[in-house]
């Protein structure tokens, strides 16, 4: 997982897969793939529990089952565009936060990135995940440059 | 709205940022913290409610000035959720890597990773 700098608004994640590009972006969008990968360590996405309606307005939802105690978490998010084997737009009506995958060919390997944007502002750059993590201090120095570039403006 | 949607809401302003930065360095009053702003008392008095409401900063009930006092823990629930973001795609990634070698193992008989 690389996490590159991002912009004020945004926080991205890439992965390179060993895969070619159809495949990968099948994966990300069709629930007999979704199965075997959405839920991160210790957590099912039991086929029957994911939906997807894969045009834009369509649902994507997923219920997430932690294996050990059996808690179930229900993720629902908002396509807002499809265009394969390209890119994948959702939004979290919730919190507004929309998640933009983006699917690059490299010759046979694949590059996702995951581009996450009206992220909350704590999320927002490196430094600020950084300074949230590890030291107030930097986040301190981090929030104070981001009010004083910004100008009022997010 | 959930307490850590409150913290992300007070904290998608720059001037509150701001404010949450000056505190980071210590206590202030209303009057400290409104001096590297060009904005009028009242002004900042509404960003310290929104803060307050957020639970991020919290402000003396009995001392004249009022000082306001930044609230770790709350930016600690902050960091937590980031982390956690993180983390979960992360892992998913590391799935997605093993199922896409699961899926494709005919055509790559030399793959080394046997889990699932």
């Amino acid at each position: 997982m690389t996490d590159h700098p991002a912009g004020a608004d945004e926080l991205i994640f890439t992965r390179v897969f060993d895969a070619p590009r159809d495949l990968v972006f099948r994966c990300m969008l069709e629930p007999e793939h979704l199965t075997h990968f959405w839920g991160p360590a210790g957590v099912s996405t039991p086929l029957d529990k994911i939906s997807v309606d894969a045009r834009p307005g369509g649902v994507f939802e997923a219920v997430m089952v932690n294996d050990a105690d059996g808690s179930a978490y229900r993720m629902r998010v908002i396509y807002d565009e499809i265009v394969a084997p390209e890119r994948l737009v959702w939004t979290d009506p919730g919190s507004g936060m929309t998640t933009t995958s983006t699917f690059t060919d490299l010759g046979g390997r694949t590059e996702v990135r995951i581009h996450q944007a009206r992220v909350p502002a704590p999320m927002r750059a490196p430094e600020a995940q950084a300074g949230f993590a590890t030291s107030l201090d930097r986040l301190a120095a981090h929030l104070a440059r981001l009010a004083s570039n910004e100008g009022g403006t997010i | 709205m959930s307490v850590l949607d409150a913290t992300f809401t007070a904290l998608a302003d720059p001037t509150r940022r701001a404010i949450v930065a000056r505190l980071a360095l210590g206590d202030a009053t209303v009057n400290e913290l409104a001096e590297p702003f060009d904005m009028s008392l009242p002004a900042v008095s509404k960003h310290l409610k929104v803060l307050e409401r957020s639970g991020l900063i919290s402000r003396s009930r009995h001392a004249q000035y009022r000082p306001c006092h930044l609230e770790r823990e709350a930016l600690d629930v902050a960091a937590d959720w980031i982390e956690e973001n993180r983390r979960i795609w992360s892992e998913r990634f590391d799935k997605l890597d093993r199922h896409l070698r699961d899926i494709q193992r005919p055509a790559k008989p030399h793959e080394e990773d046997q889990t699932r």
